[in-house]
């Protein structure tokens, strides 16, 4: 049983502590956060991670570099190509690697449609999160289509592998862009109506404005990034101040909240949404023709030296730390997860707030377990 | 003070709206399959359980046991034996392929490296078993016969992708 | 078949006939009176139950088909045609269960607070007018009686919270105490404002105070309304149902519980469900009043429509935390029913 920091033991009278342990309904996977309350206030928090942890990044020193691929999916399977994409931008870079155009525009419409099927999945989780059990329903509708496409594309539901070193596999299959298309129409009508069923009923904002709130200097203290720092009102997107691929050929706008409280934050995702589907639109309309796969060498052993690369996923910047020695196995690879620096202000934001709040709040954050153990 | 009422009654129309929303799905068609009765569209590329198909051209299936698959598998779920002929020399063909249902991670690598097109990720996603024993099957010795979406696609060795 | 008809439509006549019959009967054995009429009394009570009880079950499913409705999918479709045996399956896999007592429970708290749940909620429905005639014991305090005995599930939410030795079911029990509590007087006093109205505190007086007039649910609407929200908190239903959130207190004050005692919980708050459509269908809609059907069947008409309108409120809106729904109750319900109330009487009066 690992004991709480010393903080934690200081407890008066009145205060006792409550242990939202590994086993928890809204934790989204296995976290355990220790609170110390006041009767229903929260006095001490303390996120205590581990009990997902499995090594990875040492696992990966011991494969060859074509191999790692399908590992970095599961680092976060909601949004699985986003992070497949960092990892293989890393090794074209030590190899200078060029992708044809239309490999890169595929890479944004499937990112962007992992954008769209993460969201998603935060939209539902939230929503049982405070109680409102209907729009899980009515979000997996949508996102049932979506994994459908990226299905027949990949073969994979979630953990896709769509990425390889050099572009892709296969190309698209013939009816993804007549599917795109479809979904694309109804899909601007079927946020509203998200909005209008949680984001904007009065009793989730009644229940998340003013709670929570982040400011922007303790966001950019903590090294948080993504939707979270958006919503404090610093317009930091990677696609757009470090644009990666072809990402600055794309005309969206960077979505911002203006408190930094919580509803902020919910609001900005459902925008974000509606942006992901501008691009998508923009893209399948730019789609070139041509190869969809760079010539890479049989053997992939880099050339030695060290590259940082950096992609906006849905949770936030996602970055791979990687050191080659010129053999076909990586010497160290670290991940940078978004969710690790956004779990570290949890303490900052809740204390002063209610139990009910501190759902609320992880929910808004948007945390995925695997990623922050790693 | 006309702001606490106009807070009020944008509060109530927001929880009508909510109401209007669930209204109208109750007139909407259910989205729910009755599984197990009906079974899902299954694309052709998708990844299910690793079979090794017997060709129907020549009877038997592809594989020259030349180990590429092996060297591929990320975390080792598959063993390959080449078949020793009655005359000592070893033969391109496998008599044992060792493949761990438990261990593998359905990431398609040693299909993509096969140079024969011998192996497939076929939809077969129902693979629960009883006792962990029955994980770890040889493949060569199954004799599966591909049927469906995907067997004329494996059949022309990947190069026609039909419909998709 | 004249006979019949005046039993399904009038049913207080001829029961009353049938009672004094047998009572001469009995008096000709030369047994006391009393032992017939307790005899009388033990098979309406264990009609009435019986009653309750597959009501209970029946909503239950009825529940969990209008969320499917809802919810673009299904519901129960296997057990049984269209599911109907699907809360018997239920029933069954929670007798067989294995009851879980937890170590250091408070054994009498523990035991007792599933009883204390539910008995309060079946000793309300002696009161209710089921049809023409059809109460089973029409006091002339019939609505105080319900206000009263509803009252007293708290002492069982409070018991089972406490008994469970279990931070998390203290919390749900310490909040469903609140809220039950500040609940209960914005429905008293709109209660308060039918009960003006009518002349009345008899229930079948109520009803009959609706006869040939437009039903109290018209000039009441504001009363209605709060009636609604304010017997949703009492019921601990969504969105009211932190005592039970899901999400952050596991299974609030009945997490500890397995098997039969998780079955009274269960049983009890679609009972209470029952019990709150009911009395706004009796002090609202009309009671049994309605034409050309049986009144025993307009009387479930209308409960169940009202039963439809908290589901619907139910699988749409999230919860609302806890310091927020005392707010409410305080701050917004209970200044409107005093309105109410007050503008009810000034009318009367004049």
């Amino acid at each position: 049983m690992i004991k709480a920091p010393f903080e934690m033991e200081k407890i008066s009278d009145e205060e006792y502590i409550l242990n939202m342990g590994p086993q928890h309904p809204s934790t989204h996977g296995v976290l355990r956060i220790v609170l110390k309350l006041d009767g229903e206030v929260v006095t001490g928090l303390y996120p205590d991670v581990g009990y997902i942890h499995s090594s990875v990044e040492k696992m990966c020193e011991n494969k060859k570099f074509e191999m790692i691929t399908p590992y970095t999916d599961r680092l976060d399977y909601l949004s699985a190509v986003n992070y497949n994409w960092a990892y293989v931008a890393a090794v074209e870079k030590l190899m200078g690697i060029q992708l044809p155009e239309r490999a890169e525009y595929m890479r944004v419409m499937l990112a962007e449609l992992n954008r769209i099927m993460s969201h998603l999945l935060w939209y539902s989780a939230f929503g049982m999160d405070v109680g409102a059990l209907t729009p899980i329903f009515y979000a997996f509708r949508e996102r049932e289509e979506v994994i459908d496409m990226v299905e027949g594309m990949t073969g994979g539901r979630l953990t896709h592998h769509a990425f390889r070193i050099g572009g892709f596999k296969n190309d698209l299959q013939k009816d993804f862009l007549s599917r795109l298309e479809k979904f694309l129409a109804k899909f601007e009508d079927r946020i509203c109506e998200y909005e209008a069923l949680l984001i904007n009923n009065v009793i989730l904002t009644a229940r998340t404005k003013g709670v929570g709130v982040l400011d922007k200097d303790t966001a950019i203290n903590y090294g948080v990034t993504g939707p979270v720092l958006r919503g404090s009102g610093c317009a930091i997107d990677l696609r757009k101040n470090a644009p990666y691929s072809v990402y600055s050929k794309f005309d969206f706008r960077v979505c911002t909240g203006k408190n930094g409280d919580t509803w902020d934050r919910l609001k900005l995702r459902m925008d974000e949404m509606r942006e992901s589907a501008k691009i998508l639109k923009q893209a399948a309309a730019m789609l070139p023709a041509g190869e969809f796969c760079a010539k890479v060498p049989r053997v992939i052993k880099p050339a030695p030296g060290e590259v940082y690369t950096k992609v906006e996923s849905a949770r936030g910047e996602f970055g791979v730390y990687m050191v080659s020695d010129g053999t076909e196995k990586p010497y160290r690879i670290k991940f940078r997860s978004p969710s690790f620096s956004n779990l570290s202000v949890l303490k900052e934001i809740t204390i002063g707030s209610k139990i009910a709040d501190v759902v609320a709040i992880m929910g808004s954050l948007d945390l995925v377990i695997p990623e922050i153990d790693r | 003070m006309i702001k606490y009422l106009f807070d009020l009654v944008k509060g109530i129309v927001s929880l009508f709206e909510g109401l209007g929303v669930t209204l109208k799905h109750c007139f909407r068609r259910p989205i729910t399959l009755q599984y197990p009765e009906k079974r899902p569209d299954i694309s052709l590329r998708f990844r299910g359980r690793l079979v090794m198909p017997v060709d129907p051209a020549t009877g038997d299936n592809r594989c020259t046991a030349c180990m590429l698959c092996v060297r591929a598998c990320p975390n080792h779920s598959i063993d390959v034996e080449k078949l020793i002929g009655e005359d000592g020399k070893p033969k391109p063909k496998v008599s044992k392929y060792i493949y761990n249902l438990g261990s593998c991670m359905f990431c398609n690598l040693c299909v993509e490296s096969c140079a024969f097109a011998a192996i497939i990720m076929s939809d077969e996603y129902e693979t629960a078993v009883q006792n962990k024993a029955s994980l770890i099957m040889d493949l060569a010795a199954e004799k599966y016969k591909l049927s469906g979406k995907k067997a004329p696609w494996w059949q022309s060795k990947f190069k026609q992708e039909e419909g998709a | 078949m004249a006979l019949l008809k005046e039993l399904l439509y009038n049913s207080g006549k001829p029961l009353s006939e049938f009672s004094s019959w047998m009572h001469a009967i009995w008096a000709g054995w030369g047994m006391p009176g009393f032992l017939l009429d307790f005899i009388f009394q033990l098979v309406i009570v264990l009609a009435v139950t019986a009653v309750l009880v597959l009501n209970a079950l029946w909503i239950i499913y009825y529940d969990r088909k209008i969320s499917a409705l809802m919810q673009i999918r299904k519901g129960p479709n296997r057990v049984g045609p269209f599911g109907l045996l699907q809360t018997l399956a239920d029933t069954v896999k929670l007798l067989i269960k294995e009851d879980v007592n937890p170590k250091k429970i408070d054994i009498l708290s523990f035991w007792i607070a599933p009883l204390i749940i539910f008995i309060p909620t079946f000793a309300v429905f002696l009161v209710l007018p089921f049809g023409n005639g059809l109460v089973p014991a029409d006091l002339n305090i019939g609505i105080l009686y319900i206000i009263a005995i509803t009252g007293l599930s708290v002492i069982g939410i409070l018991a089972a919270g406490w008994g469970s030795n279990n931070k998390y079911s203290l919390i749900g029990g310490m909040r469903s105490a609140a809220q039950i509590v500040s609940y209960e007087i914005p429905m008293v006093l709109v209660i308060l404002a039918v009960v003006l109205m009518s002349g009345t505190m008899k229930m079948s007086g109520i009803v009959a105070a609706q006869s040939n007039r437009v039903w109290f649910v018209v000039p009441q609407f504001l009363g209605f309304i709060i009636f609604l929200i304010a017997g949703n908190a009492e019921v601990n239903r969504a969105p009211f149902d932190l005592p039970e959130a899901e999400s952050e207190l596991v299974a609030g004050f009945n997490t500890e519980y397995s098997a039969m005692k998780f079955a009274f919980f269960y049983l009890a708050e679609y009972t209470n469900l029952f019990l709150t459509s009911a009395v706004a269908a009796t002090l609202f809609l009309g009671g049994w009043q309605g034409p050309f059907l049986p009144p025993i069947v307009w009387f479930f008409i209308k409960t169940y429509f009202v039963i439809t309108i908290l589901c619907w409120i139910r699988w749409t809106f999230p919860r609302i935390r806890v310091d927020q729904l005392m707010e409410f109750s305080w701050k917004y319900l209970l200044p409107l029913a005093l309105l109410n109330l007050v503008v009810t009487a000034v009318i009367l009066k004049f």
